[in-house]
């Protein structure tokens, strides 16, 4: 069931149009990270679905009927702000209470409530503490208890883990989907972290420029992002990008790299001709020493690891700089820098038109459009 | 800095005792005149030593002053409630007006919120006389004439504009998330103000209210144009018991004593927040 | 909508107070363009600039400008130097200096008019401890402020007495809201304090002193506490500063017209002082309270 809902919604301040649009329909119980780089107006939609601002245009609905116009403190929603917004006059436990108190209740009833989440959360032993005497996790932990506590329909959570260090920042991404799943909380979760994002959603809202580029679950977007610049966030290092031209021969698609013709395999009879960039993960390229079918010539420059991964900087021929990753435990031998062949696996090459920057689909075979598409 | 040498340390502290003795000896010595008869006010040399009494408060207190002359009314007791009544009545009103502007000020950008303030601000630096002459016209006109509340009125010139811009500068410093965040856990704008905004710039508006009463306490030109007689604060009242007591300078000096205490024993109390309420809020403290 | 409306309503109380205040402003203009004398209220019209004009063959107005300058700028100068000096003097932070700087609060927050009485009490001529101390050093019949000599140094020591603590304050909130590390590298580096105090403390603080200045302007160019609590602007015309004079103007000679016309000569005055004080002022409030 249709749970939060937004329809062509837009929002500008002065001259600068900050939501051109936009619309995301979200089902109970289900978390969708909203994903973007800084300034793409994550936190301004959350204020739109809280009541903070209303939208210029669109819609906003919740569990089906229009909040437009409604007080914030109508619309029963739960939310975490990035700075905390703790009330710092008060101790954590009042802090918690606040949503109790507005929707009634008695001050044991309360209280019982307040214990129970600040022990899931772990931070019943500083429920006295006013806000300045907690750390920056507890802090968190007293904000997001806040948010949850009412136990809200709708819950945003406007990047929560930013301001706390790596080591919490890592424990809560374990934490929190169990979490948020036995709340059951329809959630929109902000960050502009890719890893967090996809550990976190049930599908990704990538927000670029004032509207969704793409929503879907993290794999697809991983691996079938709609254009150049959705498939640039994810991915580290970041994917290979080389333009070239596309040319089809006996109904096969092949591009030139540096040289080497590479295969891109069937479908494309419609784009032959068309400028293109090809895009590669890095982990789809293996790297040995000895010449495989359909690989290029490189240059292995420097080797580097990352996490349980090594990464590898390659030269193609032309000196085109190329990145590619492999499992640590399968280094064969080929880590010696000079030169190398790299072999693209063909299935994971993704073809997008050069000038727009979309993604071009194979147009037979192939598990391609899924998950919802705004353009 | 901290190099200094011994002549240097004396030179300074000679420098701190001149400045010392310039600034507080005033109101020591009139203190001590206080306690003074007549006679021992008018000895020459003036001492150091004399009898304490406490003649001068007594008559102030009773409003009764004996002279060779016959007896003389004294209205001071009243002139001191009159500014208790007017100093507290005018911080009072201007925190209800003043507060809910400041805030409107401070979380809402709008025309009409920037002119207000800043009309406010140039009239605190207008002569006062520009606008107490015309009014002194059409006070009685008006019925304000003999009442506290036209004076009253007229102190928010002196109350509001360091409420408004003191007040305002604390609500600024308030994060509006923190405000947002109450209203999305389900409370009114009317709680989130009550609840969050004032307790939270309650420092200021506690400086404000301080250093309003003080400026409204010490104010002497509004009352003196405006003020009937069984309305004058002491500043005024003061100033024409000099007049009518001639030569009771003990009973003057016992009157100062008691027109200034109220505002230092406050002031020393508010110290903390007086530079950042004398600049009306361009320093911070 | 709520959103809209609730600031307009917030400060609509402010705003009348404000249109409060506008009236009679307004009103005053309008004075300041008649012939209005109380005595004579069948006299009254309309002669636009004339008591503008009139000002101009006036030698009271003249002296008026030339006391309520004079004492301007004596007031000012002298608050601003003692006033750096004692900051100066208890700039390092500590117990017996913020004890100090307190208690030079006190005749601040002493009302001027009261101020002015105690020195009235202090320099009586028959038992004044001032008029004591000073026969002592040969200054026999010193008549303080009943003299036309010794008048406006009188009231100038009433003024610097109550208001040096005033930019002494401000100041000192300054030199302590300092940066240190300038005047750690300068110590370092051995530059002579002199050159310390011209090249680094003097502009470093600038924007404080022009805050105390512009204040200080602002309020000394309008006093009447002081001097009509003192001598009534006496003796003689001898301290006719622009309050004073209107203020007679108005009740002594019931001449409406002329003290509107003079008042409106001063407000001219504070209203370009306040409008520099208004620029300046908001880029400091800006630097205190940070874009929320």
């Amino acid at each position: 069931m249709t749970s939060l809902e937004l329809n062509a919604v837009s929002k500008s301040f002065k001259n600068d149009q900050v939501l051109s649009g936009l619309s995301l329909s979200a089902t109970e119980g289900e978390t969708v990270v909203v994903f973007g780089p800084s300034g793409t107006g994550k936190t301004v939609l959350l204020r739109l679905i809280s009541g903070i601002y209303d939208p210029d245009d669109g819609d906003i609905r919740l569990d089906g009927s229009s909040v437009v116009g409604i007080a914030p403190e109508h619309r029963g929603i739960g939310m975490a702000f990035q700075n905390f917004a703790l009330y710092p006059h008060m101790e954590a436990a009042d802090n918690i209470a606040s949503p109790l108190e507005a929707r009634g209740g008695t001050a044991a009833q309360i209280m019982e409530k307040v214990r129970e989440i600040a022990t899931l959360l772990k931070i019943d032993h500083v429920l006295s503490h006013r806000p300045k005497e907690l750390s920056n996790g507890q802090k968190q932990r007293t904000a997001l208890a806040r948010a949850l506590v009412a136990g809200p329909k709708i819950l945003l959570l406007d990047d929560p883990l930013r301001n706390v260090d790596a080591k919490l920042r890592f424990e809560m991404r374990l934490e929190l989907p169990r979490l948020l799943r036995d709340f059951g909380s329809t959630t929109l979760y902000v960050t502009q972290d890719y890893k967090e994002a996809m550990a976190l959603g049930d599908r990704i809202a990538v927000l670029l420029k004032g509207d969704f580029a793409q929503v879907a679950t993290p794999q697809d977007i991983y691996n079938n992002p709609v254009n150049v610049e959705v498939a640039k966030l994810f991915g580290d290092p970041t994917i290979n990008l080389i333009e070239t031209r596309l040319t089809v021969a006996d109904g096969r698609a092949q591009a030139d790299l540096a040289g080497t013709t590479v295969e891109l395999g069937t479908g494309y009879d419609h784009a032959d001709g068309r400028d293109i960039v090809v895009g590669v993960r890095p982990e789809a390229i293996s790297v040995s020493e000895t010449p495989l079918e359909g690989a290029l010539p490189v240059e292995l420059i420097a080797v580097t690891p990352l996490n349980e991964r090594v990464v590898m900087l390659l030269h193609l021929a032309d000196g085109t700089e190329f990145f590619a990753s492999s499992p640590e435990d399968g280094a064969t031998g080929t880590r010696r820098h000079g030169p190398a062949f790299a072999r693209i696996a063909p299935d994971a090459v993704l073809v997008f038109d050069r000038d727009s920057g979309q993604r071009i689909h194979p147009l037979d075979a192939g598990p391609q459009v899924s998950g919802q598409q705004t353009q | 800095m901290n190099h200094t040498s011994t002549a240097e340390r004396i030179i300074r502290g000679l420098l701190l005792t001149l400045v010392l003795l310039f600034f507080l000896f005033p109101i020591f010595w009139i203190f001590l005149m206080s306690f003074q008869t007549n006679e021992d006010i008018l000895r020459i040399p003036p001492s150091l030593f004399f009898t304490p009494t406490l003649e001068n408060y007594v008559a102030l207190i009773s409003g009764r002053l004996s002279t060779v002359a016959g007896d003389l009314d004294i209205a001071f007791m009243r002139n001191l409630w009159n500014s208790v009544l007017l100093s507290s009545l005018s911080v009072g009103v201007a925190l209800i007006l003043g507060v809910p502007a400041a805030y409107a000020f401070a979380r809402f950008k709008f025309r009409l919120g920037e002119n207000i303030a800043f009309t406010l601000l140039s009239f605190r630096f207008a002569p006062p006389l520009l606008v107490l002459l015309p009014l002194s016209l059409y006070f009685s006109e008006l019925g304000l004439s003999d009442t506290y509340l036209g004076l009253v009125w007229v102190y928010q010139l002196i109350a509001l504009p360091l409420i408004l811009w003191i007040v305002r500068g604390y609500f600024e410093d308030i994060s509006p998330d923190i405000e947002n965040a109450y209203r999305i856990d389900g409370h009114s704008w009317a709680k989130t103000f009550r609840k969050i905004a004032i307790p939270l710039a309650r420092p200021g508006i506690a400086a404000a209210s301080l250093l309003a009463f003080i400026f409204c306490w010490n104010n002497f030109v509004f009352a003196l144009v405006l003020a009937s007689a069984d309305k004058q604060p002491v500043t005024v009242g003061a100033l024409a018991f000099v007049t009518a007591s001639g030569i009771q300078y003990g009973q003057v000096a016992a009157a100062i004593v008691l027109s200034v205490t109220p505002t230092l024993l406050l002031a020393l109390y508010a110290q903390r927040y007086l530079v950042e309420g004398l600049s009306l809020g361009a320093v911070k403290g | 909508m709520y959103r809209r409306a609730l600031p307009y309503m917030l400060s609509l109380p402010a705003l009348l107070v404000c249109i409060g205040i506008l009236i009679p402003f307004g009103t005053a203009v309008y004075y300041s363009t008649q012939r209005y004398n109380l005595s004579f209220p069948q006299a009254r019209g309309f002669i636009g600039l004339e008591n503008y004009i009139d000002f101009f063959s006036d030698s009271a107005f003249w002296n008026t400008i030339e006391i309520s300058l004079l004492y301007t700028f004596l007031t000012v100068v002298l608050e601003l130097l003692l006033g750096l000096g004692i900051a100066l003097l208890l700039r390092t932070p500590g117990r017996f200096n913020n004890m100090v700087s307190i208690l030079l609060l006190l005749p601040l927050m002493t009302a001027p008019a009261i101020a002015a009485l105690m020195w009235k009490l202090m320099t009586n001529p028959n038992f004044g401890v001032l008029s004591y101390l000073i026969s002592l050093i040969g200054f026999d019949d010193f008549r303080w402020a009943s003299s036309p000599s010794s008048a406006l140094f009188t009231v100038v020591l009433v003024d610097m007495w109550v208001y040096t603590p005033f930019i002494m304050i401000l100041l000192l909130a300054g030199l302590r809201s300092l940066p240190r590390q300038p005047f750690e590298a300068a110590e370092l580096d051995g530059v002579p304090r002199s050159f310390v105090f011209f090249r680094i403390t003097l502009p470093m603080l600038m924007p404080y002193i022009i805050t105390a200045t512009l204040f200080r302007l602002l309020d000394s160019i309008q006093q009447f506490d002081i001097i009509y609590a003192m001598t009534q602007g006496g003796p003689g015309d001898k301290l006719m500063v622009f309050q004073v004079q209107s203020y007679l103007e108005f009740f002594q000679y019931t001449n409406v017209g002329r003290s509107a016309a003079l008042l409106m000569v001063l407000w001219a005055i504070t209203y370009f002082l306040s409008n520099l004080f208004v620029k300046h002022w908001l880029k400091l409030r800006e630097r205190a309270h940070g874009n929320a």
